[in-house]
């Protein structure tokens, strides 16, 4: 259908690249981008070719960055004695709009996947031990996501710390604040029950 | 016109996200062996499916017919989640391990009643901390034998002499264990104690994972069989045997 017009084809076809989009939504796209003036569609482009030149990853912590540090690696202010481990630079996002944590991160790039064959050196692990060794860092805080995946990179990196002199914490986790407990299903009740902690009095 | 739904035991074996928030579960199931299931919306609401869109976890599907061989997911009860896989790299890997060998030795929609007990029983085992490598050995054993590769074991693979003493070779080419006369200069030298534990293992009910204790010896050359029966009727290496090794 679209063979006598190989140019808009073209966009679907790269649209329809991109993660979530299927052959109707990069459809979509590509006729809203027809229909919006040149000034903003030159914009979009510029966008897109100025990420691809100018955004790397941080050289220390594997954050997205604009130069070889970041902007969380460079600011004076950060406690320097903790350091959170997260899977993508999109959870490292995610702990920064909750505000309650000011330490150093580090990006891993994935999760260990026995299931996938991904393993210690597929992700940024060895980076890890490096800064372990050459920073001050008195708290790892295990950020990965709490999938099996995620839980199995926790885990292995727990056991590579042990010998080391260092508090080594996972984020807590079970029933989301704000729920019923009867509304919540069997599989996070259990977790929540198995991670329970005493409660203190003063 | 729309029938009413179906509802089918099954362990997750692996996902594959799909779109913005849909998920496509490989389920292995009694009566219809591999199936692949989609669940829709699964990753963004918790309501219909819970912690049961995870790998290796066993629950109750409520399902659909839906396009082509996909299920259509309708919800889930959990049966059990096998949390205790999360606890233990070794085992996690040994976990996925049997799980990739079901995916690539099982056709999809033949009925695996057997097959489906086996996996209840090695992923229950481990998630109770049992010793993975006893896990290993009797998942890839189990396997080989209900799927017809079980190689010649107690026997000569070509003139049936049955050994009461050693030396006994292997070579999987030839069909398993041969006495030296057939076996020339061929096959790896294999001790009796090896064969005789691996052929009385079979005779115990397939889904018993608790009891066993293998020596160093016994565990070390039967990997070495089990591998070569594997080596030779798997499509391609296993990844989860590459992450193994890793560890
Ligand atoms: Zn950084
Ligand atoms: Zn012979």
């Amino acid at each position: 259908m679209l063979g006598s017009l190989p140019t808009f084809a073209r966009l679907e076809a790269e649209l329809s690249k991109l993660p979530g989009i299927g052959g109707k939504t990069a459809a979509r796209l590509a006729f809203h981008l027809l229909r919006t003036n040149e000034h903003d569609v030159t914009a979009l482009a510029d966008a897109l070719l100025e990420m691809r030149r100018n955004v790397r990853f941080c050289r220390r912590c594997f954050h997205i960055a604009e130069s070889d540090v970041c902007g969380i690696c460079t600011q004076d202010s950060r406690d320097k004695q903790r350091l959170c481990v997260v899977q993508e630079p999109q959870d490292l996002l995610a702990i920064e709009r909750c505000r309650a944590y000011n330490g150093l991160y580090h990006v891993l790039h994935g999760a260990l996947s026995p299931l996938d064959g991904i393993g210690p050196d597929d992700l940024k692990i060895a980076q890890l031990m490096e800064r372990l060794d050459r920073e001050p860092i008195e708290e790892l805080i295990l950020a990965t996501n709490f999938t099996v995946e995620g839980e199995a990179t926790a885990l292995y990196l727990a056991h590579l710390c042990k010998e080391r002199k260092l508090r080594v914490t996972r984020l807590a986790h079970g029933i989301p604040s704000g729920s019923d407990l009867e509304y919540i299903d069997a599989g996070t009740v259990q977790q929540a029950v198995d991670g329970r902690r005493e409660l203190q009095f003063k | 016109m729309t029938r009413p739904s179906q509802r089918s035991e099954a362990l997750v074996l692996r996902y594959t996200d799909y779109g913005e928030a849909d998920r496509i579960l490989t389920l292995l199931t009694a009566e219809y062996g591999l199936q692949k299931g989609f669940a829709g919306a699964a990753r963004k609401s918790r309501k219909r499916f819970g912690a049961t869109i995870e790998p290796f976890t066993r629950a109750v599907f409520s399902w659909r017919d839906g396009r082509g061989q996909l299920w259509s997911l309708q919800d889930a009860d959990l049966v059990a989640a096998h949390f205790g896989l999360r606890n233990d790299i070794k085992r996690l890997a040994v976990a996925s391990y049997g799980v990739e060998l079901v995916e690539l030795l099982l056709h999809e929609g033949e009925a695996q009643p057997l097959i489906y007990a086996l996996m209840c029983s090695f992923l229950s085992f481990l998630d109770q901390q049992g010793n993975p490598e006893t896990a290993r050995l009797l998942v890839e054993l189990r396997l080989i034998y209900l799927l017809g590769y079980v190689p010649h074991l107690l026997h000569c693979s070509e003139c049936l002499r049955i050994f009461h003493a050693e030396p006994i070779r292997f070579d999987i080419a030839r069909g398993g264990s041969l006495c030296l006369d057939c076996a020339g200069r061929t096959g790896v030298d294999i001790a009796l104690g090896t064969v005789g534990s691996l052929s009385r293992t079979l005779k115990v009910a397939h889904d018993q994972f608790q009891g066993f204790q293998f020596g160093r010896k016994t565990l070390q050359e039967a990997q070495f069989i089990l591998s070569q029966v594997l080596d030779s009727v798997l499509p391609r290496e296993p990844k989860s045997l590459k992450f193994l090794a890793q560890l």
